[in-house]
């Protein structure tokens, strides 16, 4: 064999035909993700979007083995992590990566912390799993990790409580909980969700900022495209349990190959002039234990024929960076 | 101009008392009229929705009147004013169809009971008309019979919407009405808005958070910072040339709006 390269690095995280089921009595499965398949480099970004019910949220709780805590199990694919499979792993191998390896951000910042605890207490035990140490050593540590994440007076943050914080800073304090021990690789699943837009621009600088730092790589969960375009250089769309499409972001927005990721663009009141009527998709997304046979999008699919009702959610089909799980995406194009 | 629907005069609305006193809104005069949108925009806590409860009358103001047709509301100052039963006029959508409709009431007898007390009209009359009132907005015969439960967030603000739309009013406010529903249902739910605005003439005030919402639907636009109205306009002008502070703020905080939000306006085919 010839190589003159050196062996290209296997992607930090690869999520291959993965197939998540909530269990729902003995024997039954009831399928969320079915199937969900992409890669992120080391240091890459990708976002991950799709409206509620498209499995993201599963994907994320895939990503840092916490499916069982909520009726779910991998049922089929895989997912490594640094060249490792991390599909079948133990809650004591899983401590090891989660929090250390993959950092996590939460979609409420309430949901993520304590609300009887004071934040030195809470990022201390975070801490405190990593250097060990002195209770001296443990407070600077805190300190230096809530100046990292700019929090402003860190020292009166350390003895207050979530309530007493703005949804804003409560996320800061989470972000500073999920890169205390610089992992590899940030979810954060809609992180601006509940803020207000000046945060939330805030927050997504932060996130910027601290990736550069730190090397890290980020998988980030949004509904909103405009955030995805501004923060992901790589896009993943989900529909009924499965990527329908991935790409590099600016690629998927220009000229989408499915033709959900053209209506989630069409869609967009930041796209449209205003007076316009926005091009809306028919119909309702469908929910789990509701996914129609074929592909799960044809029903509310204006390129839909008779071969798209039949079978299987059709698998993904790679061309060159891009992959469309539409078996009529060549005609994208001529579609009005 | 007299074809003001509906407006409101140096609103102030204060909450608590004493030293902890303040002014959820101080002075704010906003007015509609007929066959327009306005929007309102703001952060939380800027107190637009503090003011949208004032305009539809669920929150009494502490100074400041509010006019319907060009006559006031009546509060103890103004006993000549219109009568309560004049209310019908003004409809809300609220941000949250999961808290707004009652879980145990189906679809179209939610609507039918809102037209029944405002029309006096009999039971079945009713019922026909919420059906055909749910046609309007979207939502077929079988599914208005569900309870909201088996409706998705889309399905259901449509619901509160018909419900809104019952007495037949001529100003609706629509506070966050697509913060809890997804993204294609939240297309459909604003082109749905839209024609109901042309088709009924109606005077429509959104109140968001979210700027290109706003800057989609409306024509005028109010920015309120911290209970005060810093700045107000046409909408175009207060998006390509802010001058408050605070709205530049705000716009630069839109995401993609350091890049090239402006070009993408002008070139929206994809």
């Amino acid at each position: 064999m010839i190589d003159d390269g050196p062996e290209p690095l296997p992607p930090l995280l690869s999520v291959n035909k993965l197939s998540v089921s909530f269990r729902v009595g003995s024997g039954l499965n009831l399928p969320v993700i079915d199937t969900a398949d992409f890669d992120l480099e080391a240091q890459g970004s990708l976002g991950l979007v799709g409206e509620s019910g498209s499995g993201k949220t599963m994907l994320c709780r895939a990503l840092i083995g916490t499916l069982a805590r909520h009726g779910a199990v991998i049922n089929g694919g895989s997912v490594s992590f640094a060249g490792k499979p991390i599909t079948n792993l133990g809650e004591s191998e899983w401590r090891k990566l989660r929090g250390h390896q993959i950092g996590y951000v939460p979609q409420s910042s309430m949901a993520g912390l304590n609300p009887i605890l004071t934040i030195k207490s809470q990022l201390s035990e975070v801490v405190k799993d990593s250097i060990g140490g002195s209770e001296f050593d443990v407070r600077r540590e805190v300190l230096e990790l809530l100046e990292r994440v700019r929090i402003p007076r860190p020292t009166a943050v350390m003895r207050s409580r979530p309530h007493q914080l703005s949804g804003g800073m409560r996320q800061r304090v989470i972000i500073a909980a999920a890169i205390a021990q610089r992992p590899k690789l940030l979810i954060a699943d809609e992180p601006t969700t509940a803020l207000d837009v000046t945060v939330q621009s805030e927050i997504l600088a932060l996130i910027n900022e601290l990736r550069e730092e730190l090397g890290m790589a980020l998988l980030l969960v949004s509904h909103d495209l405009a955030v995805i375009e501004e923060m992901c250089s790589l896009m993943a769309v989900m529909y009924a349990g499965a990527t329908v499409e991935v790409g590099p972001t600016e690629d998927l927005i220009s000229s989408p190959n499915h033709p959900y990721t053209r209506a989630l663009n069409t869609s967009r009141t930041d796209r449209a002039r205003p007076g316009e009527v926005l091009e809306s998709i028919p119909g309702d997304a469908v929910s789990v234990g509701h996914w129609p046979n074929g592909c799960r999008f044809w029903p509310r699919c204006p390129i839909a024929e008779q071969d798209c009702q039949d079978g299987l959610q059709p698998d993904l089909l790679a061309i060159q960076q891009r992959a469309s799980a539409c078996i009529h995406s060549d005609r994208m194009g001529v579609a009005a | 101009m007299n074809n003001t629907l509906l407006e409101c005069r140096d609103i102030t609305v204060r909450f608590g008392r004493g030293s902890e006193a303040f002014d959820a809104v101080s002075d704010a005069s906003v007015k509609v009229v007929e066959n327009e949108a306005i929007g309102i925009v703001g952060e939380s806590g800027s107190g637009k929705t503090t003011l949208a409860r004032v305009l539809v009358g669920l929150q009494t103001p502490d100074q400041g009147d509010v006019l319907l047709e060009n006559k006031f509301l009546d509060s103890g100052e103004h006993t000549e004013g219109i009568s309560q039963s004049d209310r019908w006029k003004v409809q809300m959508v609220f941000q949250d169809p999961y808290s707004s409709l009652n879980p145990m009431l189906a679809g179209k007898n939610a609507v039918a009971e809102a037209i029944q007390v405002w029309t006096r009209c009999s039971k079945s009359k009713a019922m026909n008309e919420a059906i055909e009132l749910l046609g309007d907005v979207g939502i077929p015969p079988d599914q208005a019979s569900q309870l909201p439960g088996k409706l998705s967030g889309g399905q259901r603000q449509r619901v509160s919407v018909a419900r809104a739309l019952a007495p037949r009013p001529k100003v609706l406010i629509a506070d966050e009405p697509t913060s809890s529903i997804d993204q294609s249902a939240q297309a459909q739910l604003l082109n749905l808005l839209r024609r109901l605005q042309e088709e009924r003439k109606l005077a429509i005030i959104f109140i968001s958070h979210d700027l290109n919402l706003i800057r989609y639907l409306t024509s005028r636009v109010y920015v309120m910072q911290k209970g005060d109205i810093v700045e107000h306009g046409p909408t175009e002008r207060v998006f390509l040339t802010p001058s408050h502070p605070y709205t530049q703020t705000l716009i630069q905080s839109i995401p993609g709006s350091k890049s090239d939000t402006i070009q993408i306006i002008g070139n929206s085919e994809v």
